[in-house]
């Protein structure tokens, strides 16, 4: 170490300063250099990439948003309303929906039902992505996949009109057995085990979808997970699916009718049900749909954007589970709670949501029953809220289940804003009315929809899509084979009134029925009816077309086309 | 002193006389000062740090004697008040109790100056709203198509969009209840054509609605106070001095709760893994040799560590389901991954101590182990270690608030700062009072801390010692 002491004492405080002066600039430059850099950098990137773009005039492509990542896209297992959604894009099966919501040919010409027989012509100019032709043997081998046991299809039971359906899913049978066959490779003829009116509203459904059978070979039990794991039958094939962020859907050249897929390209370029986020791309116009939440509403106001509201037929409800060894296999305990949970206060002060119906029934208020609508001719029957009732019937519960001390109950919820509120909301009013301690399970989609199968779960808040357009598609939900009846809610007065509605043929038995199964609902608690859901979006003016639909893909963009002078 | 110009002064046999001994020679001296009240007199200098110690104990007493003061409960939610930004008007009227509604009466009388008849059917109140119009002026046998109800919260000019669209009816009538707040609604009604598309036939009114509340629901909230009210007299609702949040709770009380556990997690976590880092440290750097080499590798391994994951994978190893807190394994967490940065600086500190020659002089000395540790080295590295834990506060209350934020924390209803961040993130637009609050603690909180540290390691320095 030299002791070298500071010489020039007087201007080393000048130079210091100059000196700092100079690193400063040089940091200046530094990051304005890197930001410059960035920027070209993420340039030339967005040529690869391709950055989102509401709509895209010179491409012919559209922008939009998914709310949840499907869990996988093979149509005999799909279950969801994201997976309908994507499904309703890239297959198609044997019958479709119009935009006039009218039954419509698709890959069958034409076709007849009677009370025995269901028969399908194909087209023979329909053909899978491959180019190779679609035939009656897809069909066959589809149906057959969902209804054998070890697929685990949750849907399965609606099959069981053909002849065989339910046995072979039971095991019984072998799949060969299904009462389906092909005269020649383009008709089908489905033998039907009861006689069942809407038979063709059902093919509809994305059970039905074909599969064909050496390609499902070829994935090795990976069908349906990823763009190369899948065969395309309709309008769209995926080109790109990044998981968990993106999907890009591009039109299917081997797709026969030029009246769908107007769009070059579908890009659903974000996977997120964040309402903020999604507000926000509509802003900055990186998607060209967007769902507007109860926090951006005023936002959407003041911006005088014009808004649009659906009823998107879903009913919302409260499931308890009825397995063996649970709490809310107690009839009392369910009335309990049914006596504090006030649906009204829910939709009107605590979500919020435009257009959503308060829940009385799991029939929606738009099913039609004879003449008018199934809820005027046979009214829900609802009790008023009174905490006194509900703690009585806790206590009788208490006494029954012989416990001390209610243990905590498990919520089991889907991780997104609405669902946050109203779980903490329905815990709230549990502890307060019933000192119920209420545990909160949120989950996202796919592990939700796992834990639901397997029962993991006290109280659950669940909801159903219709599949086709009959009350049934709500009624069966609890019969006890049912795969969707989540509580394995079982009764034989259930699966009575529902094998009448079934097959009874004359429609004001089938609606007494269903109005038997809406009071059955009522008496048992088998589940509580919270909501009947409404959606309120904003379209980018320029897209057209876009059809929002109650059964099938919810937003179809399969008639969509961009308007430029708009 | 020499007086070299008096001549006067005479030397007497006394002025050679010794001292007393007891007398002693002026000095110049200050009180002594020990290490600490030094550091203390430096800190007390620091306006900066001194303000920061003083924001950290109001803290502290505001989150511990915050639920004795303000005693609303976090989770209570006060549905009557959702989203209430602070210093809202409280003002509510008690009505009678809703009452459905079928339609109005024949004795409605239909307004005359818009094209429909569009009027307001008795009052405009929080609870419904209820409109009822005429049949479009349409020729005698043609039919309704029906109509529907639109509502904004912004004046209407020509050609603007009509709002948010409530319903689509066939009746002449229509009940709105949908989150009615006290202020001025536009609803428009427009009629419908054959197809079901809207028409050039609207009307637009202006309605304000009015605040009410039931007598029932006012006695269970407590408003009442006992007074004997009647129905059309006007109250206050409950007091929320900071506002509600999206399900009517109170943010007061979350603050007060959510600062109890991320102050926990702020203060506890960084005391328990410093004091974990100092012991590891110290016996490393005492020890040296092949065993610091050993105890320093294992040190880099820990810090190789992935927070997040080991979060995860502690959450499912202590059994803690969803729905359950989280604070316990972030605690955990915090504790087995964060101790290699403070083992590090003490080991380093205790390595340059040992070499240090009054140490060598102590072991001349006979100093024992016991003796060397305990006098020399702890006093010589408290300075490096109260930094450090300072400083680690604030890093420990931004991952709390993370963690929390990413809803790997606390479970609801129990509030913490993150996790009321990440909820009032959602309506930042809307009502920003929801997310600036619990960030206004936690900004305060790690600043305070921040600067306390910064204050703290100024003086704490014995390098700086006995300098102003």
């Amino acid at each position: 170490m030299s002791s070298k002491s500071p010489q020039k004492s007087a201007t080393s405080a000048n130079s210091l300063s100059r000196q700092l002066g100079l690193y400063f600039f040089i940091a200046i430059v530094l990051v304005a250099g890197l930001l410059f850099a960035l920027n070209q950098l993420a340039g030339l990137m967005g040529t690869a990439t391709q950055e989102a773009q509401a709509v895209d005039f010179a491409n012919n492509s559209i922008s939009a948003v998914l709310r949840e990542e499907p869990p996988q896209l093979d149509s005999s297992k799909a279950t969801d309303s994201t997976s309908g959604l994507v499904l309703g894009h890239i297959m198609e099966g044997l019958l479709r929906m119009d935009l006039q919501d009218r039954l419509s040919p698709a890959i069958a010409e034409r076709w007849e039902v009677s009370p025995t027989h269901a028969t399908f012509w194909l087209r023979k100019d329909a053909k899978w992505s491959d180019g190779k032709p679609i035939t009656a043997a897809d069909f066959i081998f589809a149906w057959q996949l969902a209804l054998k046991p070890e697929t685990g299809s949750e849907y399965a039971s609606l099959l069981y009109p053909i002849e065989n359906a339910e046995a072979i899913n039971r095991g019984e049978l072998p799949a060969s057995a299904l009462g389906v066959n092909a005269p020649d490779p383009h008709t089908l003829v489905v033998a039907l085990s009861r006689p069942i009116a809407f038979f063709d509203k059902m093919v509809v459904f994305p059970t039905f979808l074909p599969v064909r059978e050496d390609f499902y070979n070829a994935t090795q039990g990976r069908f349906g997970a990823d763009a190369k794991d899948l065969l395309y039958s309709g309008p769209y094939v995926i080109k790109s699916w990044v998981h968990g962020a993106s999907m890009l859907l591009e039109r299917n050249p081997h797709y026969w009718d030029n009246n769908r897929g107007k769009l070059a390209q579908i890009n659903f370029a974000y996977i997120t049900s964040d309402a903020t986020a999604t507000l926000n791309f509509f802003k900055d116009e990186r998607i060209a749909l967007a769902r507007l939440q109860a926090e951006n509403l005023t936002e959407a106001l003041r911006l005088k954007w014009p808004i649009r509201r659906f009823a998107d037929g879903t009913v919302f409800y409260l499931e308890f589970n009825h397995r063996e060894g649970r709490l809310s296999r107690n009839l009392n305990f369910r009335k309990a709670i049914q006596h504090v949970l006030d649906m009204e206060e829910l939709v009107y002060k605590v979500t919020k949501l435009p257009g959503y119906l308060p829940g009385k029934s799991l029939f929606p208020d738009w099913l039609i029953g004879v003449e008018k609508t199934l809820r005027e001719e046979y009214p829900a029957s609802t009790v008023n809220v009174n905490s006194t009732k509900a703690k009585a019937y806790l206590a009788l519960a208490q006494e029954e289940l012989g416990l001390a001390e209610f243990p905590e109950i498990t919520l089991l919820t889907s991780d997104n804003p609405v669902s946050n509120i109203q779980s903490e909301w329905l815990q709230e009013v549990l502890k307060q009315t019933l000192g119920l301690t209420i545990k909160i399970d949120k989950q996202i989609f796919k592990q939700r929809l796992a834990k639901m199968g397997a029962g993991e779960f006290g109280l659950l808040l669940g909801g159903w899509g219709p599949d086709y357009n009959d009350p049934l598609t709500y009624g069966d939900l609890f019969a006890s084979w049912n795969l969707n009846n989540r509580g394995r809610y079982s009764s034989a007065k259930m699966d009575a009134l529902i094998n009448t509605a079934q097959n009874a043929t004359a429609t004001p038995d089938r609606m007494q029925a269903f109005g038997a199964i809406q009071q059955q609902i009522f008496d048992d608690v088998v589940i509580l009816p919270m909501y009947e859901r409404g959606v309120t979006y904003v379209v980018h003016p320029q897209l057209k077309g876009v059809k929002r639909r109650v059964i099938g893909a919810e937003t179809d963009y399969t008639y969509a086309y961009i308007d430029p002078d708009a | 002193m020499s007086e070299q110009t008096d001549t006067s002064w005479q030397p007497s046999a006394s002025d050679f006389a010794p001292k007393p001994k007891h007398q002693t020679a002026d000095v110049i001296t200050r009180p002594a000062m020990s290490y600490w009240q030094d550091a203390w007199r430096r800190l007390k200098e620091n306006k900066r740090a001194l303000f920061s110690l003083y924001l950290i104990f109001g803290l502290i007493t505001f989150t511990l004697a915050g639920p004795h003061l303000w005693t609303i409960d976090p989770s209570a939610q006060d549905l009557d008040q959702i989203g209430m930004a602070p210093g809202a008007d409280r003002n509510v009227t008690i009505a009678p109790a809703y009452q459905p509604w079928y339609g109005p009466t024949s004795d409605v009388i239909y307004a005359d100056d818009n094209p429909l008849g569009l009027v307001l059917v008795g009052d405009a109140t929080s609870q419904a709203v209820r409109l009822a119009w005429q049949e479009t002026g349409l020729g005698a046998g043609q039919t309704n198509y029906g109509y529907k109800i639109y509502r904004t919260l912004f004046a209407l000019n020509v050609g603007d969009a009509f709002g948010l669209p409530l319903m689509e009816t066939q009746n002449h009538y229509f009940e709105d209840r949908l989150d009615l707040q006290p202020t001025d609604y536009y609803y428009t009604v427009v009629a419908l054509d054959k197809q079901g598309v809207e028409t050039d036939q609207s009307t637009t009114i202006q309605i304000s609605v009015k605040r009410v509340i039931t007598m029932l629901e006012a006695q269970k909230r407590g408003l009442t106070q006992n007074k004997t009210v009647a129905e059309g007299d006007q109250i206050k609702l409950a007091l929320h001095p900071f506002g509600t949040d999206y399900l009517g709770r109170d943010m007061l009380a979350r603050l007060i709760y959510g600062g109890q556990v991320s102050l926990f997690i702020g203060i506890f976590a960084p005391l328990l893994y410093v004091l974990l880092g100092v012991i590891y440290g110290s016996i490393a750097g005492f020890l040296g040799g092949a065993v610091d080499q050993l105890m320093m590798r294992f040190a880099d391994f820990a810090v190789a560590l992935p927070f997040l994951l080991f979060m995860i994978l502690l959450k499912v190893i202590f059994g803690i389901g969803p729905g359950e807190s989280g604070v316990l394994p972030m605690l955990v967490a915090m504790v087995i991954l964060l101790w290699p940065a403070p083992a590090r600086l003490v080991r380093g500190q205790i390595l340059q101590i040992r070499e240090e020659g009054y140490i060598n002089a102590s072991k001349l000395l006979g100093a024992s182990t016991n003796y060397l540790v305990l006098r020399h080295m702890i006093p010589n590295t408290m300075g490096v270690i109260l930094v450090t834990i300072t400083f680690q506060v604030p890093s420990a209350i931004f991952t709390e608030a993370f963690l929390s934020f990413i809803g790997m924390g606390v479970a609801p209803p129990t509030p913490s700062w993150g996790s009321m961040c990440n909820d009032g993130i959602k309506s930042m637009l809307t009502r920003p009072h929801e997310l600036f609050f619990p960030a206004l603690f936690i900004s305060i909180t790690v600043l305070a801390f921040n600067l306390l540290g910064d204050g703290l390691r100024d003086a704490l320095d014995a390098r700086m010692r006995n300098r102003e």
